[in-house]
């Protein structure tokens, strides 16, 4: 073998002179790859001006032509002269798209499957991909919670299909399924897939339908998510870098109370509740009680001044909202990207630096990352690869939305209390001076030079395989890979952090997380054409076993700040560890006939078994089904000239869920049980035996649609998904000793409606395209087995009501006689009368459906405009038909009811005296006067946001010719540049952190807005 | 040939891996926890499971303070000043408990926890070696007793309080739970139903467990509990006589000044430390750096002595409560406000039950009974010294009110007021002293998990 292809090479000796041009509609194409086929090292570059000159061999056949962005041409030498037409890629419906185990034609696709491409993802200043596909794949909703970086991120495609168990789509890298999810010690979520560079990624396939994704069996009922990274390509090595830089700032701010108006309502506060007193016959006289609620707040508010009296002329004035997000923070990022090779070996290597300062002081990112894509084509059966990345990440991150120390909790503090506390120079709450009840809370900037959170991640993710040809058709391919996360977590809180930490002498944490997830594919591919008949089949196996270790130390009393180990620690509070695991055994099939070009028929099915599952249930089986007829090539259209594609689908299939806990179906014990330095256990889960897989049902019926030359293209789903068997951690009552249990109860209902249109608006020198993508989901709980879960008792999921749908009191407004906040009561009597009068006692009134945190409707346009050497992007995004509930509002919107906490400015318009027609009630301190959750905290969630407006300029051909590039564009780009909505806090893309779960959505706490990134970038190419 | 030798070298290895995977390849067990099933079979488990109830109930949800401490948020009218942004505490200072308050429902779980652990060991009694089983026993039974009686007095009405046979206490359960079934469902036992469940758990306890036992439960702790129940339904001469077998017994001292009864604060800006009981501590829940929980740190302890400085005690509240020779007037600590030196330490113990009440259960108890012969042949007068004289104060006379008011001083923030005004029928404010808002409400949601339970009154 290898001697033959020596002799073949050796044939070079004399030869023939070829001369071309090569061009594409918009002219000649400079740096295209050409070469002899089967002899790549016999080649050349066309020149500025697209002209090329080779020398080849007498018996040379076929020259091919190769170009990024440009479908490669394999052209036969028919003479000495080759003028070449090479044409642009774009998504036309003739794409290969990746599937499960292998691609298909769009065309034979049977399924549903989004697709999104690298240059819709590129360039952009993420962190995590997820960002980029927002808005692009239709049907897919993508929700960051908050503007912190590298912290979680939702996804739900096509609506949440579980209430307890995981709800976010399994993802498959280039075949294998890598560790996702989060690893966060804390309850807000980071996710793993932020160690993938998204530059790195060619295409992004989202499996929304049975058909499409059975063969993902058990986990595929939230969908797959395929990502294929970018390949080596025959040919000059293509040399690219590109570089990013950007000031981030908050998209939005919300406004607080200044010096006067806090001291004004705090003042007013103290006279409510002294009235309140009076009333209750604490006092004898309300002059009384007025001057002893005045001595009381005066005093607070003398303390919160400094210890001084300005706060009575409002000579300090700070704006702690402002205060908490930094100064120009600085976005950079920097790609070197080599793409080559020859017809043998191939390879794509990819280089990335990012470094991201976040819009809240203290929160930074930064990541380098690197791939390795490499294939060589062993023999002409055998083709052997691997793919290898690495990345590294450090995480400055911030506490949760819900600790005093995260830096936007600071709005609670009170604008007179100054920066810099005048007695000590030092910031105000730092000792030595008053720090134990000054300001009213911990001074979360008091952890800036003082602690610190610091998460880094080692992440290698490898992937060996082998493509096998054994006959004509016949492929066996194999493959191995380790997924390799090590995260450590490293925090130290120091002795001024105490108010805080509740300890005087430091606090440090080091907490390791260790993820090893092995798999393995080994699959046959067979496809075949017999006259009008194509077949294709695979069939397979997979194993994949993932173990996570986790150790947590904590350590407390340090010598002094300068030591930050826990070896310096004299006090060891945490010395724990622990280790999980799971696996998965599969065994899938699949077989896709066509007849005649136009009948298409797909079924395929899945085995799944897991650990996670008790012995008797441990099997799964997913099987589904498709049809499709491609009606355009039918003689009836085949002649149109409207309509160049018509394609009707349908298909019906069962998927699984399987993402709980490792070991939900067991009764535990847990050793955690030690008592005054004795060893104890105790129960820790109630067994289900019979627990089994969630199962969903999915039928979908679309179509694909061209016209106009495929100008216009489209394609459109109904669908209905019905989840049955829900992996619920159901309540159970708790005079059982335990709270919950996971078993499989009830069901629900996603069903929507999809569309995606593409259009062509002009072509030719003025180029205007668009792309629309929108979704409708309606999510509905069918049975719950009367089950209320309200963990966070704002969301419910309950059945009839989508999941997590607001289940509060309902908020009455105001008594204009006295400032009472009022309620209705909402109680149904016996004949079915609601009633509606009011109550003062939040406790009395019945809680309604308040909403629904999940958008109905989510959308995105793109329209992408080129003239000349411009181009030019604007990308909106949006949802509509979701609420949010502003959790924080018993505490900045409580018209100064639950405490000294500054107040948004609207709480200014507070109820004063009899008459006064307000929502907002009476101030009254600590009096808690309409501050319990109820509908006075919701308000509507739509928005849309012009999440990404791109002016690029790409040098032309001339002007790169003379300093010898391919490629040279220079582009400013804009994210979340302007939001429409009328959420009055920060964001109305938010989900408070520590609390998110799959029912506790839309809520906000303090919670970061999405930053806005204003960037110049520039690409260079080779 | 070249193709053949291959696909037999391909049918080998697919083959290879489909048999070595199969059943093994899906046999994952625990390994931080252990299957129920291997959980409980010898000596060893039981015990250890008996350490686990322990360190269950000191959950800072139950006896690790928060239950006693809400009992005295209630029951506040002038002596706690609250700056604290826990809603669920603010409702208990302002007497007006949310169903969904999730610490109401945090001290409802909590106490159903020990109870389910305590049900486990007595249910595997018999795995226990000979020697040690009476005690096992003892101990798992004080736990069940005390931890009914803590909710039943929280949840139900006041024994004092109408028809204590009817009214709805809380739900029994004397086995352990493996699997949920209908049984599950459980409705309210009546508040005489679970007194009585608690009393025979502490009888039966008390006669089996030893007379001292470490920092565990002992025959006095058990009697100090029945001690402490008996006073709150009016049962006097039962209180007495179980406090005299406290008393008595030898094994507790007060200790010299008032103060050292506490966990030792450290000096400002040092590390906390954990300590041992003190000689008057008959029950208290452990506390280090590791393991438990000092609830009432939490909120009572300033940020200095690492706690959250939330509740702070009135300046006013302390001048008009002690006279100014009383020792206990020092027991405030000004860290900017004023704070109880009694939880000054974060990994001090929770004192449950303290040799002083026993002497004023005592004296309570024979002033009550008079003109019968004092229990124990004590004359209250000579108890209420014996608690008085520690302070640093005479005494000349013990009646009731003189009584009750020494343990509004001797007591005060240890949980007591909120149970004493109930059976004292003593207001509250302006609120009754049997009003529906000083009940803690049953948590919505276990109301909503199970069906069989009934509200209280107002909620």
């Amino acid at each position: 073998m290898i001697l033959s292809l020596g002799l073949i090479s050796f044939a070079f000796a004399q030869g023939k002179v070829i001369t071309g041009k090569v061009t594409s509609a918009s002219g000649p194409i400079p740096g295209v790859s050409v070469f002899v086929k089967g002899s790549p090292a016999n080649g050349t570059q066309s020149d500025a001006t697209g002209a090329f000159k080779l020398t080849v061999a007498d018996d040379a056949k076929t020259l091919v032509f190769s170009f990024i962005g440009y479908k490669a041409k394999e052209v036969p030498i028919t003479g000495p002269t080759l003028n070449v037409n090479l044409d642009e890629e774009n998504n036309t419906l003739s794409d290969v798209v990746v599937v499960g185990y292998g691609t298909q034609n769009r065309r034979d696709v049977t399924g549903a499957v989004a697709s999104v491409k690298s240059k819709d993802l590129e360039n952009l200043p993420v962190t995590s991909f997820e960002q980029a596909l927002q808005g692009k794949a239709a049907g897919v909703q993508i929700t960051a919670q908050n503007g912190k970086l590298g912290q979680g991120i939702t996804v739900r495609v096509r609506g949440a299909a579980s209430v307890t168990a995981g709800s976010e789509p399994l993802y498959i890298v280039d075949g294998i399924p890598i560790t996702s999810g989060d690893f966060s010690s804390t309850t807000a979520p980071t996710s793993a897939l932020a160690d993938l560079n998204t530059n790195d990624i060619e295409s992004i396939e989202v499996l929304k339908d049975a058909s499409a994704s059975a063969i993902y069996g058990a986990r595929a009922s939230n969908g797959v998510v395929l990502i294929t990274t970018k390949q080596g390509k025959a040919g000059k090595t293509l040399i690219q870098f590109n570089a990013l830089g950007g000031i981030s700032s908050p998209s939005n701010h919300r406004k607080f109370l200044n010096a006067e108006q806090y001291v004004k309502i705090l003042r007013r506060a103290g006279q409510g509740a002294a009235n309140q007193d009076f009333l209750n016959g604490d006092y004898a006289t309300l002059q009384e009680a007025l001057d002893d609620y005045s001595a009381s707040v005066e005093a607070r508010l003398n303390r919160y001044s400094a210890g001084n009296n300005d706060y009575q002329t409002y000579k300090v004035n700070s704006n702690w909202e402002a205060a908490s997000f930094q100064d120009n923070p600085v976005t950079q990022q920097y790609d070197l990207n080599l793409t080559g090779g020859n017809e043998k070996t191939r390879f794509y290597m990819g280089g990335q630096a990012l470094d991201q300062q976040g819009i809240v002081v203290g929160n930074s990112y930064k990541r380098y990352s690197g791939r390795l894509n490499l294939t060589n084509e062993v023999t002409d059966f055998l083709e052997v690869g691997i793919n290898l990345n690495f990345s590294n990440s450090i995480n400055n991150r911030l506490s949760n939305d819900n600790a005093f120390s995260t830096p936007l909790q600071s709005v609670a503090l009170s604008p007179i209390t100054p920066f810099i506390d005048p007695r000590s120079g030092l910031i105000s709450g730092t000792l030595p001076g008053a720090a134990s009840n000054y300001p009213v809370y911990y001074n979360p900037f008091i952890s800036l030079d003082n602690a610190f959170y610091k998460a880094t991640v080692y992440r290698t993710i490898g992937k060996a395989f082998a493509n096998i040809n054994i006959a004509k058709g016949l492929k066996f391919s194999t493959d191995f890979s380790i997924d390799n996360l090590n995260q450590n977590e490293e925090s130290y809180y120091g002795s001024l952090t105490f108010r805080n930490t509740g300890t005087s002498n430091g606090d440090g944490q080091n907490i390791s997380t260790f993820v090893i997830n092995t798999n393995t594919n080994n699959f046959f591919s067979y496809n075949t054409t017999a006259g009008k008949n194509a077949f294709d089949f695979i069939l397979g196996t997979s194993y994949q076993k993932s173990t996570t270790k986790y150790s947590t130390l904590e350590g407390q009393d340090f010598p002094s700040d300068s030591y930050i180990k826990l070896g310096s620690a004299a006090t060891k509070v945490t010395a724990t560890s622990n280790e999980s695991a799971f696996s998965f055994l599969s065994y899938f099939f699949r077989a896709n006939y066509k007849y005649n070009e136009r009948y298409l028929v797909g079924f395929s099915v899945r085995a799944d078994g897991s650990s996670r599952f008790g012995a008797n249930n441990r099997y799964g089986y997913f099987p589904a089904g498709s049809l499709a007829w491609i009606a355009s090539e039918e003689d009836f259209l085949k002649q149109s000239e409207t309509i160049s594609l018509l394609k009707l689908r349908a298909s019906y299939g069962l998927t699984g869920n399987a993402e709980i806990g490792d070991y939900s179906a067991r009764g535990l014990y847990s050793g955690t049980g030690a008592y005054g330095g004795l060893p104890g256990q105790s129960p820790s889960r109630i067994a289900n035996p019979d627990l089994t897989w969630e199962k969903t049902k999915q039928l979908d019926i679309g179509f694909d649609f061209g016209i106009f030359k495929n100008r216009i293209t489209g394609v459109f789903d109904f669908y209905q998904k019905n989840t049955t068997d829900l992996l619920l951690d159901v309540p159970i009552p708790q005079t059982t000793g335990f709270s919950t249990k996971t078993q499989n109860l009830g069901s629900l209902k996603n069903t929507g409606f999809e569309l995606s249109i593409n259009t062509e608006n002009f072509v030719g020198a003025f180029k205007w395209s668009t792309a629309i993508t929108g979704a409708i989901n309606n999510n509905k709980i069918t049975n719950l087995g009367g089950q209320v879960l309200n963990s966070n008792e704002i969301n419910a999921a309950i059945s009839g009501q989508p999941i997590g749908v607001f289940y509060l009191p309902e908020y009455a407004g105001v008594n204009s006689a006295n400032g009472d906040a009022l309620y209705y009561l909402n109680t149904t009597d016996g004949s079915g009368n609601i009633d509606r009068s009011t109550t003062t006692d939040i406790n009395k009134a019945q809680r309604i459906f308040a909403g629904n945190p999940n958008p109905k409707y989510t959308f995105g346009i793109n329209n992408n405009f080129f003239y000349k050497n411009f181009d030019l992007g604007i990308f909106f995004q949006g949802v509509k038909g979701n609420k949010i509930f502003n959790s924080a509002g018993q505490y900045m919107s409580a018209n100064a009811s639950n405490g000294y906490d500054n107040q948004t400015v609207d709480q200014m318009a507070y109820w004063d005296k009899p008459g006064d027609i307000t929502v907002i009630p009476e101030p009254r301190l600590f009096a808690g006067n309409g501050v319990g959750n109820s509908t006075r905290y919701i308000s509507d969630g739509s928005y849309l946001r012009l999440k990404t407006l791109t002016l690029g300029y790409t040098f032309p051909n001339a002007v790169l010719t003379k300093i010898k590039l391919s490629k040279l564009r220079l582009y400013a780009t804009a994210q979340n540049l302007a939001t429409i909505t009328g959420y009055k806090g920060w964001d109305p893309e938010v989900n408070a952190d520590y609390q998110s779960t799959n029912i506790n959505q839309g809520v906000d706490f303090y919670s970061a807005p999405q930053p806005r990134v204003i960037s110049f970038g520039i690409n260079i190419g080779l | 040939m070249k193709k053949t030798y291959i696909n037999s070298i391909l049918f080998a290895f697919v083959l290879m891996t489909i048999l070595s995977s199969c059943k093994k390849a899906l046999e994952i067990n625990p390994v931080d926890t252990i299957e129920q099933k291997n959980a409980l079979l010898t000596s060893k488990d039981v015990e250890g499971a008996l350490v686990g109830a322990y360190a269950d109930l000191g959950n800072r949800n139950f006896f690790g303070g928060r239950p006693f401490l809400m009992a005295d948020f209630l029951a506040n009218t002038n002596a706690i000043e609250w700056f604290g942004t826990y809603e669920e505490l603010t409702q208990a200072i302002n007497k007006s408990l949310l169903k969904t308050n999730t610490f109401v429902d945090n001290v409802w779980a909590s106490g159903y926890t020990a109870i389910n652990d305590a049900n486990n060991v007595i249910a595997a009694i018999d795995k226990v070696d000979a020697a040690k089983k009476n005690r096992v026993e003892g101990e798992a039974k004080f736990i069940r007793g005390a931890a009914y009686f803590e909710l039943v007095r929280l949840f139900g009405k006041a024994y004092n309080d109408g028809t204590p046979n009817v009214n709805p206490g809380v739900p029994i359960v004397l086995t352990p739970t493996s699997t949920v079934s209908e049984s599950s469902y459980v409705t309210r036992a009546s508040v005489t139903a679970v007194y009585n469940q608690a009393i025979t758990d502490l009888i039966d306890a008390e006669a089996k467990l030893p007379a001292t036992n470490g920092f565990f439960a002992t025959k006095s702790a058990a009697a100090a509990m029945l001690a402490r129940i008996y006073l709150q339904m009016g049962n006097y001469s039962a209180a007495g006589a179980a406090a005299n077998r406290v008393i008595t017994s030898g094994n507790y001292h007060l200790t010299n000044s008032f103060l050292d009864a506490f966990p030792k604060m450290p000096e400002s800006g040092k590390p906390a430390k954990p300590g041992e009981n003190t000689t008057e501590d008959i029950f208290a829940m452990q506390v280090t750096t590791l393991t438990g929980f000092n609830g009432f740190n939490e909120f009572y302890g300033s940020s200095t002595f690492g706690g959250r400085g939330d509740a702070v005690i009135s300046k006013d509240w302390i001048d008009e409560t002690y006279s100014a020779d009383d020792d206990r007037i020092n027991a405030f600590y000004d860290d900017d406000d004023l704070f109880t030196a009694k939880y000054g330490n974060q990994y001090g113990n929770v004192p449950v039950i303290r040799l002083a009440e026993m002497y004023l259960i005592r004296a309570e108890s024979n002033v009550r009974l008079v003109p019968a012969a004092p229990i124990g042949g004590v004359t209250p007068l000579q108890d209420l010294a014996t608690v008085r004289s520690r302070a640093g104060l005479t005494t000349t006379s013990a009646t009731l009110t003189d009584i009750l008011n020494e343990r509004k001083l001797e007591f005060a923030f240890e949980g007591f007021s909120l149970h004493d005004a109930k059976r004292t029928q003593t207001n509250i404010g302006s609120l009754p002293w049997n009003s529906t808002k000083l009940i803690f409400p049953i948590p919505q949601r276990e109301i909503d998990a199970n069906k069989n339970l009934v509200q209280n009154p107002d909620y």
